[in-house]
């Protein structure tokens, strides 16, 4: 190769190579910062999914929680539907309890209690009543997920009480942490 | 010559820049693929502990409450009362304490029921003592009150006494 095209060849190169590089640069904060975006999203979408099931579960332990309370007050005491209507009440009310009595289960099965607080700061105590029917003579009460206890009153007495849901409670099958999906670049 | 040895130089070092400009993206989405794998996996076996374990405590925490709201329906007498926890907790057995008209059970430190009897009765031909007529079953343990189930406190009038 004669010198004039040896220096044809020299220069294209430098130009490739300038550009080669710019495009490197460009490129390189493109896919960092693609690459940092994507990996956060997903993570912070599966740790909230992961996270939602511990407050579902931390919910239904007070639901649970109350439903034991219940069941133990009313036939401890005078069984009829004003005195469980009062009981209820004063359950639902006493949150300081709900929460002793929801710590006190998750204490015994080991959990920390920085684990709890932390569950208990996104969960709360479960929302609203749990009792769900409110007839004179027929109440439906919540007892955490996918379980409902019984109380039949008869002329103001407590006739029938059915709470075999709160002896056969099972989380297990109905609450699930699911495994991380595959990592998506794109 | 010393031109020709520059543009090979030059003309590697191009192939070299477009090879590294392939591998950068990958390098880039092994290194978020790996920082995604690991916080995930963290938090998929510490979440899936909790709930574990909290699952698992409910099963022994249903039964202890099983004993003390089935025994204030149907229980009348100590042996009724260990008949029962029995049904629930084959292999363990609750305690009495005759002076104190109680009997303890408790399925783990954090599940403890205490039922409190009316009288003790006596068998005449055995000399074995029992309790009879159930009053209450204390559920403190489990509403996670932390001191222990005691004996009904008296005496609370005279707390102002100063003299």
């Amino acid at each position: 190769m004669d010198k004039k095209k040896m220096k044809i060849l020299v220069v294209v190169d430098i130009v490739i190579l300038v550009a080669l590089i710019i495009i490197l640069m460009t490129l390189k904060g493109g896919y960092e910062e693609q690459a940092k975006r994507t990996a956060n999203e997903q993570e912070t979408s599966y740790l909230e999914k992961n996270t939602q099931v511990l407050v579902e579960q931390w919910r239904s332990i007070d639901q649970y929680s109350m439903a034991w309370k219940l069941v133990h007050s009313v036939l401890s005491g005078v069984k009829t539907e004003p005195a469980f209507n009062t009981t209820l009440a004063a359950i639902e009310a006493d949150k300081d309890a709900r929460f002793k009595q929801i710590s006190h289960l998750y204490t015994g099965a080991g959990i920390n209690e920085n684990v709890q607080n932390g569950i208990f700061q996104k969960a709360g105590l479960a929302e609203g009543s749990i009792l769900i029917k409110g007839d004179k003579n027929s109440k439906e009460v919540a007892c955490g997920k996918d379980c409902v206890i019984k109380f039949e009153f008869a002329k103001g007495k407590l006739k029938n009480l059915d709470y075999s849901a709160l002896v056969q409670f099972n989380l297990s099958k109905s609450l699930k942490i699911e495994k991380p999906a595959e990592y998506h670049f794109e | 010559m010393n031109l020709k040895n520059i543009s090979i130089a030059l003309t590697v070092l191009v192939f070299g820049v477009i090879a590294m400009l392939f591998m950068q993206k990958g390098n880039y989405v092994n290194q978020a693929r790996e920082h995604y794998e690991m916080t995930t996996a963290k938090s998929f076996k510490g979440n899936s502990m909790v709930l574990e374990l909290v699952n698992n405590a409910i099963d022994m925490n249903k039964a202890t409450w099983a004993i003390a709201c089935e025994g204030l329906q149907t229980v009348k007498t100590s042996q009724d009362m260990a008949r029962l926890e029995a049904k629930f907790f084959p292999a363990t057995k609750g305690s009495m304490n005759i002076a104190n008209k109680t009997r303890r059970f408790e399925a783990s430190t954090a599940n403890i029921i205490v039922s409190n009897f009316a009288k003790v009765e006596e068998d005449k031909k055995t000399g074995v003592k029992s309790l009879a007529g159930l009053v209450s079953v204390d559920v403190s343990v489990l509403l996670g009150k932390v001191a222990a189930p005691v004996e009904t406190e008296e005496g609370a009038d005279e707390e102002g006494a100063e003299e």
